[in-house]
């Protein structure tokens, strides 16, 4: 086998637009500003999301969100408030949207092949009306999301159609990954036991919030 | 838990719907006036609501929902996106408001909590006893049943709109309080605390949707063994009974996690709990959301 002596070439953008065309009208006009009833059902349904932010620099960073549907709360037609749970404190959405406040979100329910978009702008907030509202297991956040929506559309679901991703015949792909355990004990690469690295695993999955 | 159908949300004051949740096959489990159900809705909330319905109709439940601007999510869900038609599991109900035999009655609502007074006054009614309600709130269009309470029952029911009118002069009531009256209140915290103040604690029966305000010791660690399995389980200062046993594989079920509903209760066998509840559940009972332990040991029946 010989090693590729270049980089994957690079298109440009014109040359992207006369590959692909132009989007449908119809395409276009699904894209709204406001969060309507259909959006807001989305939401109060949704118990997943992947959030996108990027620092000043445009260095991308997505990471996923979840819990009970509806964790996301619509403040009003225009604003969303995201809670923060405990996660492993690298905060790098936190420290992005302090240098830029880009954020993308994808909304899933398990079954739906849409996917829900949003794009705006975010910041942070520890605002009590807002953190009330995201209350659970009797703790509520430190801190919450607030996205100003810009753009919010329905995706088509052909992704997750090919995907099958909520087909369960595709829970089968999870027997085929080594565990966390195996996985972690290779890539520190120090002589410890995968097993007991995995019931630390699942010993930290025990305490959800 | 019951399966039912969501058969009518109706309406029944500005901010508040009434949903009449129909057996989906044979009779509801029976209730008393006083009881309260647990919904689990789509969302996967459980919440809490008093059956404000008649309790001889065995084949559905009704309860009222009103709409809270700082909803965690269960009345919003309600009022937004519940639709007839819907399956709903239901709990079986639990009464932790029971109506007490007693020669008359004075009924003292505020708001939604006119819900579980509706079949008390009803059923002392038909009774033949006499009965008064209190029935205090912002304005009439947000009080429900204001209209049917005095088609039915007349002059025995005093509506106060306090936005025109004021609180209702508890002391009043309680200055002319007849021989033997019970005084059953259901409102807000601030109602709550008026009538505990105005009147003697032996005469006042009061249920509550939210914790009384209170300062206890601090939380230590305690262990918990379940004697049915005979684990032991050690609960840290930073974390509730409820959910210590749930990450060492004894979930309970669980809904206001405040110590007012009463979904989480369990039997005490040994040791002596710290009940931090506005429960006051039976003898030998706790309920681990809120509650802990004085001993340094607990056996509960798991």
């Amino acid at each position: 086998m010989t090693h590729a002596p270049t980089r994957p070439r690079r298109v440009s953008p014109e040359e992207v637009r006369a590959r692909i065309g132009q989007p449908e009208a119809m395409v276009r006009a699904k894209v709204k500003d406001r969060i309507d009833n259909y959006f807001r059902q989305f939401i109060a349904h949704s118990p997943f999301l992947a959030m996108a932010t990027a620092d000043a620099a445009g260095r991308a960073d997505c990471s996923p969100r979840g819990d009970y549907p509806g964790f996301v709360k619509v403040l009003d037609e225009r604003t969303l408030a995201l809670p923060d749970r405990p996660g492993n404190k690298i905060a790098d959405s936190f420290r992005n949207l302090a240098e830029n406040d880009g954020v993308g979100l994808c909304f899933l329910i398990p079954g739906v092949r849409e996917v829900l978009r949003v794009n705006g702008s975010g910041y942070v907030t520890d605002e009590p009306d807002v953190l009330v509202r995201m209350r659970t297991e009797a703790r509520k956040p430190e801190l919450a999301i607030v996205v100003e929506v810009a753009e919010v559309y329905f995706h088509c679901g052909r992704a997750l159609l090919r995907s099958r991703l909520w087909d369960p015949a595709s829970r089968a792909l999870a027997e085929e990954m080594p565990s966390m355990g195996e996985i972690a004990a290779a890539q520190f690469g120090a002589d410890v036991d995968p097993g007991l690295l995995e019931a630390a695993v699942e010993d930290s999955y025990r305490k959800l919030y | 838990m019951q399966q039912t159908v969501v058969e009518h949300i109706d309406r029944v004051a500005e901010d508040v719907v009434a949903l009449t949740l129909r057996a989906a096959a044979g009779e509801l489990a029976p209730w008393e006036p006083g009881a309260h159900v647990d919904l689990s809705l789509p969302n996967w909330l459980t919440r809490q609501y008093s059956l404000c319905g008649d309790p001889a109709d065995r084949h559905a439940y009704r309860v009222a929902v009103r709409y809270d601007p700082l909803s965690r999510g269960g009345s919003e869900y309600v009022h937004r996106f519940l639709r007839p038609g819907r399956t709903l599991p239901v709990s079986p109900p639990r009464n932790h408001f029971p109506l007490v035999a007693a020669p008359r009655y004075l009924f003292l609502a505020g708001g939604i909590g006119i819900t579980p007074l509706l079949p008390m006054l009803r059923a002392v009614t038909a009774a033949g006893l006499p009965a008064t309600l209190v029935y205090a709130g912002p304005s009439a269009d947000r009080m429900p049943f204001a209209d049917e309470l005095r088609r039915r029952h007349g002059d025995r029911v005093r509506i106060v709109e306090t936005g025109r009118q004021g609180r209702p002069d508890l002391a009043a009531l309680a200055a002319g309080l007849e021989a033997g009256t019970l005084v059953y209140c259901c409102g807000p915290a601030a109602m709550l605390a008026a009538a505990d103040a105005a009147f003697p604690a032996g005469r006042l029966h009061a249920e509550r949707f939210q914790p009384v305000a209170r300062t206890f010791g601090p939380d230590t660690a305690f262990e918990a063994v379940c004697a049915r399995s005979g684990d032991t389980v050690a609960v840290p200062a930073d974390e509730s009974l409820l959910d210590a046993l749930a990450h060492a594989g004894h979930p309970l079920p669980s809904g206001c996690r405040e110590g007012v509903c009463g979904s989480c209760e369990v039997a005490v066998l040994d040791g002596v709990p710290e009940h931090r509840d506005d429960i006051s559940g039976p003898e030998g009972r706790m309920y681990p959301c809120v509650s802990r332990a004085l001993s340094p040991r607990l056996v509960l029946d798991l």
